[in-house]
């Protein structure tokens, strides 16, 4: 389906003109989208547009110019101008245990199949600030798994990367994520994970240990590793079919036979070009795994 | 002319005074000049023409005398003799004359000499022989005489001689008047030369006057000019140096004095100014005075600085030390109340203290190199706004000047005005910082809720999309579902089977975490607050009730440590069986010598049967036996509140050993019963009283203490024995505990080291508890230092603490206020559903579980279900920390749990969580 067109459903044009004006402005994220990508090497050109319209708009706002023509002249010539879009254009929405019956269903169903392994490998692609990280590292260690597992936490934002790094969380949040931690089947008390100031609660660093953070982009960089996890929710929904399947793939070539994939509540394995190999291991949360090749 | 007072006046006086002399020394050359001058006029005049009056009478008397003789010669008329015989009279007389003139020239009187014989002659041979023979008329005579003409020839000797005397007196006259010319020439000469030297001295004078005068006037104009011209602006360091001593220097004085009351004036200024830049960009109190000290006191040449700030400590003002300067650790005092000390009187008085000669003692100032005592002290307020806000003190080894006091003064307005700028910015910051963290938080927020619409939104396409793909493969997807439902069950199942094969372990880690946790968190609070207890505000009963609750809790942990540590041996293997022969019939006596005190207590009858058919001697671990024995009866006692407790031995009832021990039928089999007429227990219950930590009354309101490990020992024991231990009761009437022991063989013995591998797995969770045990008090042990920022969070908040346990309600309340959190406390769940009915308004509710009347879960029920406080968070203090326990906190309406033994630290982390709004 072509998202154009989508879009187009989505607002009604009172006359041709407001209709060239937005055609005219697609042709700018286009042009500016293909800019990026040939200037800098990072591809949005597959993302959903209504969001990156969104995003796009904001930032040209935020630089005071006139166009995205004009942001693609400052992207292309400025310093300092493309971190910020890229940091624009990769926000997403992430925390710590989100939709715990996925945490609470993997706790009871993945888990015990990972136990015989010797080494767990687990990729968070796209893990934004890293909440998602944490929580698996809290239930691997409540499992009693954490010390043979290593946990992978890629994005391709920068400043997410580093923040998730740190590992202190604000601590408004807190209560949310004792909530969904408590939810989500937690086997101690969420208190125990962390210590406090008067801003953040930062985790211990204990759970750091097996954790990895790297800078990855699922657009343009290639598989690093053989996983037996490979979590990558709520990241697909902003890519158009194609480059969904391009995600599949590589997720696909990373995941090991009999490994597990998860994804978002409202995400699913249909449009995997490889879904015949994958088996679904819990559908009503997205837990899919990846069947031995039959040779 | 050094060392003189020379004035300008006095020099040109002076100068003036030459030239009028040289002028008149002048006047009088020329005057000596000109009288010379005269005296040859006069001597031209007088004698000259005197001469030649003179000669020229002598010849007109030759004449005279001539011309008369030749009259009366001729005529000899008497009448012509008359002018001859005047002649010859005056000739005489101007002959004198004109020698006495002439006596200056001796070769004109020789020539005058030589003439007079030739006159005399003349008027001798001549005149008065003509004369003579005239009167006689001696013609022949005559006429002879004139003929020989020697009259004539005299008289034209004489009249040469005196033609050429005259010629003579001519030219010396001619000389005289050259002469004259020549004087009158030079004294023009001289004239001039006496002119051109006045007028040269007159100049170099004027030269010399002027130059020495404008000279100074002109160091002086350039050193004014330097001053002004200064790089720096106006450089007032400079002075100006006149060698003279006149009224320049005079000038110069009061222009350096005017310059060095204008250096201090602008080094006061400049130090203000410089004073006055530090303020910007300061934005804490503290580097402010830093700044100020470290900047003040230099130019003080103070040798050490103490800047005090007025600070409100409750109703009482008191001036704080801030900071200081090169200032030693010394007895110097931190703060000092208004009136208190110099400082303190200084902010009374409001004026500025200066003290000189200090005693020796009162103060060293120390370097590496030694150390000195400043001799001098100047104590100064700063006053703003008629409020002394500050108090700087300084001492120095030289006095200070009136320049330091004066700037001290002036600073005051600047320092003050500026500690209350910075004090304004800070709360500005504050506010600004809060405002900004604010907005960022809205913009967060904003951002976050645009972004969760935009997930939804993206979900929702995703969605349909989703939907359309599945409905092309409606089929295909359900017949996967019913595969999939299929599988789930298969695993669900799996997972039940699963979890019940870990129940026996998890029920153990966690009855046994209850029970060690219980005690232990009230050391640890206990024994924490001891630890942190360094301000000395620790009163001894504190300490006591600390060390009392600690000991006692010990003693606790202790016994039930021993219990854990007797099962565990026995799980693990570790305790050897010592078979030997026991004498079964002294077994009545030793348990009736130590039960019957103990019953007899309780009023309850105590007995002990034996069955005549007894054998006397049993094969097998007494010690053990007896310990079996001693649990039980102790047991019986603790639960039986009227009636009895027997104990009876018997052989055993064949039927029972073939029930309970199938593979002993031969041997023979003692039956030990422990009869009493207690609570009794429950069918349903009959079973885990062998578990460990169980009791009958297994919830959490119990009424009887104890560690629940009895029966499990008893058990583990009898099963080392190789016997039974089986049990029959009614609730309310009593129980019967029934051991088996076997005669023990060899056989048994080989039989029970292959059950002895099982038992380790069991053990092994037991040390792995001690291990957990340990790590916490790990934990404990690294407690972060709070920083107060950490703690505003809890200033004010209002607390409710629902526990019954007394030692943890001090501990925790001690613990809580300390931080500045009011706290309430209720003993029960009733009190605490009680006291928020009354006060709606606390911030954290903090639920122990255990607790007689009502419990902690159904405490929470009513504040969440009567109550209707669904918001109110709510944190759970629980001591078993497995599953149930857990879900049972959460199904009540727990926001939150935290374990006990409570880590304080992580309490406090976890509160803060819950206190942020």
């Amino acid at each position: 389906m072509d998202i154009s067109i989508i879009e187009a459903s989505e607002e009604v044009y009172a006359d041709r003109e407001s209709f060239a004006d937005d055609e005219r402005q697609q042709i700018e994220i286009n042009l500016l989208l293909e800019g990026i990508y040939q200037m800098y090497g990072y591809d949005f050109r597959g993302y959903v547009r209504s969001s990156l319209r969104r995003r796009i708009l904001n930032r040209m706002k935020a630089e005071r110019l006139p166009t995205i023509t004009a942001l693609l002249e400052k992207v292309l010539h400025e310093e300092g101008v493309l971190e910020r879009l890229l940091n624009d254009l990769s926000i997403r929405m992430t925390e710590m245990f989100r939709d715990p019956s996925f945490f609470a269903a993997f706790r009871k169903q993945v888990v015990p199949l990972l136990r015989g392994l010797p080494e767990i490998r687990i990729w968070h692609a796209g893990c934004a600030t890293g909440e998602e990280v944490y929580s698996m590292a809290i239930l691997m260690h409540e499992e009693g798994l954490d010390e043979k597992t290593r946990i992978y936490g890629t994005d391709m934002n920068e400043k997410a990367i580093a923040a998730a790094k740190k590992g202190a969380f604000a601590l408004k949040q807190m209560q949310q994520y004792t909530k969904n931690y408590l939810e989500a089947g937690g086997s101690k008390a969420f208190s125990e994970y962390y210590t406090t100031d008067h801003q953040y609660a930062y985790f211990h660093p204990d759970l750091g240990e097996n954790m990895m953070f790297a800078q990855h982009n699922l657009v343009t960089d290639g598989s690093f590793n053989e996983f037996h996890v490979i979590l990558c929710r709520n990241v697909l929904i902003y890519f158009d079919q194609d480059l969904q399947q391009h995600v599949h793939r590589l997720m696909h070539n990373s995941l090991s036979d009999g490994g597990f994939l998860g994804l978002g509540s409202k995400e699913s394995i249909l449009f995997a070009p490889d879904r015949v190999y994958y088996e679904d291991f819990i559908p009503q949360e997205k837990v899919y795994r990846k069947q031995a090749v039959q040779k | 002319m050094k060392g003189v007072n020379f004035p300008i006046q006095a020099k040109i006086f002076i100068s003036y005074l030459a030239i009028v002399i040289c002028l008149g020394i002048s006047l009088f050359i020329v005057n000596g000049q000109m009288k010379n001058l005269q005296a040859e006029i006069d001597v031209i005049s007088n004698h000259d023409m005197a001469v030649h009056e003179l000669a020229n009478q002598i010849q007109k008397n030759m004449l005279d005398m001539e011309t008369g003789m030749r009259g009366f010669m001729i005529t000899g008329d008497e009448q012509y003799l008359e002018p001859y015989q005047i002649s010859s009279r005056s000739w005489q007389d101007n002959y004198n004359r004109l020698y006495a003139l002439l006596k200056d020239n001796p070769d004109q009187q020789q020539a005058l000499e030589q003439m007079r014989p030739l006159i005399l002659s003349w008027i001798a041979n001549t005149g008065e022989f003509v004369i003579q023979n005239k009167r006689e008329n001696n013609e022949t005579a005559l006429q002879q005489y004139f003929a020989q003409n020697t009259g004539k020839n005299a008289m034209d000797d004489i009249r040469s001689q005196m033609s050429s005397l005259v010629a003579k007196e001519k030219n010396l006259t001619a000389d005289r008047v050259a002469k004259l010319n020549q004087s009158n020439e030079n004294v023009l000469y001289i004239w001039y030369v006496i002119a051109g030297g006045v007028t040269l001295i007159s100049f170099a004078m004027s030269l010399f006057l002027s130059s020495s005068i404008v000279r100074t006037i002109r160091q002086v104009v350039r050193t004014i000019k330097d001053i002004s011209k200064s790089d720096t602006g106006v450089d007032l360091s400079a002075r100006i140096h006149v060698q003279s001593k006149d009224e320049l220097r005079d000038l110069a004085e009061a222009t350096n004095d005017l310059l060095s009351s204008l250096e201090k004036q602008s080094w006061i200024q400049r130090s203000l100014t410089e004073i006055s830049t530090l303020y910007q960009g300061i934005t804490d109190i503290g580097d402010l005075s830093k700044a100020v000290i470290t900047v003040l006191a230099p130019k003080l040449q103070a040798a050490y600085g103490i800047v005090y700030l007025r600070k409100n400590a409750g109703n009482e003002t008191v001036f704080v030390r801030v900071a200081d300067y090169a200032l030693a650790h010394q007895n110097t005092t931190d703060t000092f109340r208004v009136g208190e000390g110099l400082v303190g009187q200084c902010a009374l008085d409001r004026r500025i203290f200066l003290f000189d000669n200090l005693p020796e003692d009162y103060l060293k100032v120390t370097s590496g190199l030694g150390e000195a005592v400043p001799r001098n002290l100047v104590v100064a307020p700063i006053t703003v706004e008629g409020r002394v806000e500050a108090v700087i003190e300084f001492a120095s080894f030289q006095p200070f000047e009136a320049s330091h006091l004066t700037l001290l003064d002036l600073l005051q307005d600047k320092f003050g005005q500026a500690i209350l700028n910075v004090l304004g910015r800070m709360e500005v910051e504050r506010l600004l910082s809060e405002s900004q963290v604010m907005t960022e938080e809205l913009q967060t927020q904003s951002e976050e809720l645009q972004t969760q619409s935009e997930e939804l939104q993206m979900q929702q396409e995703q969605l349909r999309i989703t939907n359309e793909f599945l409905e092309e493969q409606n089929l295909f997807a359900e017949q996967r579902a019913t595969e999939l439902k299929k599988t789930r069950d298969e695993l669900a199942d799996y997972a039940r089977k699963l979890q019940a094969s870990s129940q026996y372990k998890t029920d153990f880690l966690a009855n046994m975490s209850h029970e060690l946790r219980t005690p232990l968190n009230s050391i640890l609070i206990l024994s924490q607050m001891l630890m942190e207890n360094h301000q000395g505000e620790g009163e001894e009963k504190e300490v006591e009730e600390y060390s009392r609750v600690i000991f006692r809790a010990g003693q606790d942990l202790l016994r039930l440590i021993d219990d854990i540590l007797d099962l565990s041996k026995i799980e693990a293997g570790k305790i050897e069986i010592l078979t030997d022969e026991v004498n079964v019939s002294e077994i009545p006596q030793s348990m009736q010598s130590m039960f019957e005190p103990i019953a007899a207590k309780k009023q309850l009858a105590f007995g002990v049967e034996m069955h005549p058919d007894t054998p006397s001697v049993l094969l097998t671990d007494g010690q053990r036996l007896h310990q079996i024995l001693k649990n039980l009866l102790s047991n019986a006692c603790k639960f039986t509140e009227k009636g009895s407790v027997t104990l009876r031995i018997e052989p055993a009832h064949p039927d029972r050993v073939r029930e309970l021990l199938p593979q002993l039928q031969e041997e023979q089999v003692l039956s030990f019963s422990v009869i009493d007429t207690g609570i009794g227990i429950p069918c349903d219950k009959q079973e885990i009283i062998f578990d460990a930590f169980q009791q009958v009354d297994g919830t959490t309101n119990r009424q009887y203490g104890g560690t629940g490990l009895g029966l499990s020992i008893c058990r583990e024991f009898t099963r080392l024995l190789g016997g039974a231990l089986s049990v029959e009761s009614e609730p309310e009437k009593g129980s019967t505990f029934t051991l088996y022991i076997p005669n023990r063989t060899e056989r048994q013995a080989q039989q029970q080291a292959a059950e002895q591998t099982a038992a380790e797995e069991v053990a092994a969770g037991g040390s792995q508890l001690l291990e957990e045990i340990e790590s916490e008090k790990d934990l404990v042990v690294h407690i972060a230092d709070s920083v107060p920022l950490h703690e505003q969070l809890f200033q004010g908040k209002h607390v409710l603490l629902v526990d019954d346990d007394a030692r943890n309600v001090y501990a925790l309340v001690t613990a809580l206020e300390r931080k500045g959190v009011r706290v309430e406390v209720a003993e029960n769940g009733k009190q605490a559903v009680d006291l928020l009915l009354e006060d709606r308004s606390y911030d954290l509710v903090l639920m122990d579980i255990m607790m007689p009347i009502m419990d902690g879960y159904q405490a929470m029920k009513a504040i969440r279900e009567d109550l209707g406080m669904t918001d109110m968070p709510i944190i759970a203090l629980t001591a078993k920390a497995m599953k149930n326990e857990r879900e049972k906190c959460m199904e009540a309406g727990a926001s939150d749990y935290i374990m006990k033994p409570l880590n304080i630290d992580q309490l406090f982390s976890l509160m803060r969580v819950w206190l942020t709004k």
